[in-house]
């Protein structure tokens, strides 16, 4: 009878000890190649550091203005320009500067990292279907274990602060321009591939030439998704120790501050809209030779 | 069809018979299971001595600080807060205690508990002169911060706790920022906890903010530092405790003294009768003792039940005067 009301389990006492050999065989490596490992990211400790300090430092006028800059380039688009003078105005007005630069800083180096390393693994997937099958899962965990899971042993080996911050965000961040890169490659028109084999390409000259160019418009949706959900991981990120927006939202959460956590979040999302709005329209530029095609 | 339905509800009526379980006890309480640790234990402790010293019915009621005290301001229930930080709560305290609806049965359930600065004991081996928080201070090269090494970090107290804005506001007091250290706010419990655990499990230097009892304090054996001399109850509860903007300039003090009780319902003292006031006044448990049971859940990833056994029968010296001889003898038989 007991065989239905219990469940089998491994035991007390085993189930104990697998768990405390995880966590000691974890320490013990953290022990021995912590530092190692803190070393590797130290450039991009001192990048992140430098252009926190870039941004914070420079004078407002100069900031606002390369950022609608940036947003011309982008959008081509004169209300979308005066909607971001005007946001960050107002985030400046209501005090939250500071907090907005570090948040950008984190946001723009996380994504420059999640782009650096999602767009040739999804070419890499591109090219093999065992590669696929054997990564596609392995993105889908990235995507869905509670971020608070893998914040343990990056805490364990990192400590806190922006490094493990900005790893945490890129684990979260990363799936998305991988999957797009992999489809949109995937989905170039074989007639143009066999015509490009045809002329006797290199598969160098038929990936930078022929597939990327093709693939841009879905690889820029992935860029897209990938900055949408770097700034969703800004509260996170904050839990461990990474200054900026998160923070007073933290703090408005725990004692209930209704309006910090309001101006923060508002904050969190105006970044959001202005990042979202202009990186789709420059990816709709992109798509401009679409347009008169007939299907 | 009908066969399916019928080994369904056969199902269902099977588990309804499962639970059915009917006990009657002399007196039936309920205890606060805080959820933290060292609450935890003293909650399954108190569990097992009433139940098997005193024959009581004792149910465990999950709950945080404020809820249960107010539920038991209230409504009478819990009947035993075991671990009560009251600091947060004196003033309603002393009223409920007034209208005879609580009383606070140990002033001190755990000794050597409180908050404030800690080093790694490995820190202290290596520079033996940084008992005092002013001889740290005035070291800030020992403790790099990762972001900017020429200064030094303190790592303060996560976003939205109290203790946030008195470490804000003692970082002001002790004027750290003139002497070349930086607040590093670590976002959450998790992170607080990480950046200490990191820095002790590698012998790196950590300075920061923590309290005991606490399994990481006895796990690490933290060195809790000197703060010197408390600068007087007006600096900390009109200054130090509020914002910067409130008040701008607080003075370097020590750490306010946390009360702790335990406190019960008048249905306790009702039910258990003498020996059980005795028993909660005489209860009090060693923080060394506290921190190793800490530890001893933490490595064993124990339940707080489990530990409670572990405890009872590991320390007797430490529980035998908290009851008479007849109930030590009931409660050695039921271990």
């Amino acid at each position: 009878m007991s065989f239905f009301s219990e469940i089998p389990t491994m035991g007390r006492e085993s189930l104990r000890d697998f768990k405390k050999g995880i966590d000691l065989n974890f320490k013990e490596f953290s022990r021995s190649y912590g530092d190692g490992i803190e070393g590797f990211f130290d450039p991009l400790l001192m990048f992140l550091v430098w252009l926190e300090k870039l941004l914070v430092n420079s004078p407002w006028p100069l900031v606002i203005l390369v950022l609608a800059g940036l947003a011309w380039i982008g959008s081509r688009n004169w209300k979308l320009v005066a909607g971001t003078i005007v946001c960050f105005m107002l985030i400046g007005y209501f005090g939250m500067w500071k907090d907005t630069m570090s948040t950008i800083a984190i946001i723009s180096v996380a994504t420059l990292v999640c782009i650096s390393i999602g767009i040739p693994l999804g070419i890499l997937m591109s090219r093999s279907r065992k590669l696929e099958a054997g990564i596609t899962p392995i993105l889908d965990v990235m995507q869905t274990v509670p971020s608070f899971v893998y914040l343990i042993p990056i805490i364990m080996l990192l400590g806190i602060g922006k490094v493990p911050g900005l790893i945490a965000v890129c684990i979260y961040a990363v799936p998305p321009i991988v999957r797009l890169t992999n489809l949109g490659i995937r989905e170039v028109d074989k007639e143009c591939l066999e015509a490009v084999d045809s002329f006797g390409a290199t598969s160098w000259q038929r990936l930078t030439r022929v597939q990327m160019p093709l693939a841009l418009p879905t690889i820029f949706a992935g860029v897209n998704q990938t900055i949408m959900m770097a700034l969703a991981m800004v509260v996170i990120a904050s839990m461990i120790g990474v200054r900026g927006l998160g923070v007073p939202v933290l703090r408005a959460v725990s004692n209930q501050y209704l309006a910090l956590g309001m101006l923060n979040g508002l904050a969190i999302v105006a970044l959001a809209i202005i990042f979202d709005r202009v990186s789709q329209q420059y990816g709709k530029r992109l798509q401009k030779h679409r347009e008169g095609r007939n299907l | 069809m009908t066969y399916l339905r019928n080994v369904f509800f056969t199902a269902i009526l099977a588990l309804g018979f499962s639970s059915l379980t009917t006990t009657a006890s002399a007196c039936s309480l309920t205890v606060a299971n805080m959820n933290w640790a060292s609450a935890n234990l003293m909650a399954e402790v108190d569990k097992f001595i009433l139940e098997n010293g005193f024959g009581c019915e004792v149910e465990l009621v999950e709950g945080a600080t404020m809820p249960t005290f107010t539920s038991m301001a209230e409504k009478g229930e819990p009947d035993v807060a075991p671990e009560f930080w009251a600091n947060a709560a004196l003033v309603p305290l002393q009223a409920a205690e007034g209208e005879g609806t609580i009383v606070t049965l140990n002033k001190a359930p755990i000794t050597g508990l409180g908050e404030g600065w800690w080093i790694p004991p490995a820190t202290l081996e290596a520079h033996p002169e940084l008992t005092t928080a002013e001889a740290i201070l005035a070291r800030p090269d020992l403790f790099p911060h990762p972001e900017d090494p020429s200064k030094g970090a303190f790592v303060g107290c996560p976003a939205g706790w109290g203790c946030q804005l008195i470490n804000a506001q003692q970082y002001i007091g002790w004027d750290m920022e003139a002497k070349g250290w930086l607040l590093v706010d670590p976002g959450s419990a998790a992170g607080l906890d990480g950046s200490m655990a990191k820095a002790v499990e590698r012998g790196e230097n950590w300075f920061g903010y923590y309290w005991s009892p606490t399994s990481l304090i006895g796990k690490y054996g933290m060195v809790p530092v000197d703060m010197g001399d408390w600068g007087g109850d007006d600096n900390w509860h009109n200054c130090v405790v509020k914002p910067e903007q409130d008040c701008g300039d607080p003075k370097a003090t020590s750490w306010i003294k946390s009360e702790v009780y335990t406190i019960a319902s008048a249905n306790f003292t009702e039910q258990a009768g003498q020996d059980g006031i005795f028993y909660l006044r005489s209860r009090t448990w060693p923080g060394p003792v506290m921190n190793s049971m800490l530890v001893y859940m933490a490595e064993n990833q124990a339940e707080g039940a489990d530990a409670a056994i572990e405890f009872l029968q590991s320390h007797e010296d430490v529980w035998k005067d908290w009851v008479g001889s007849d109930m030590r003898i009931k409660i050695k038989n039921a271990l």
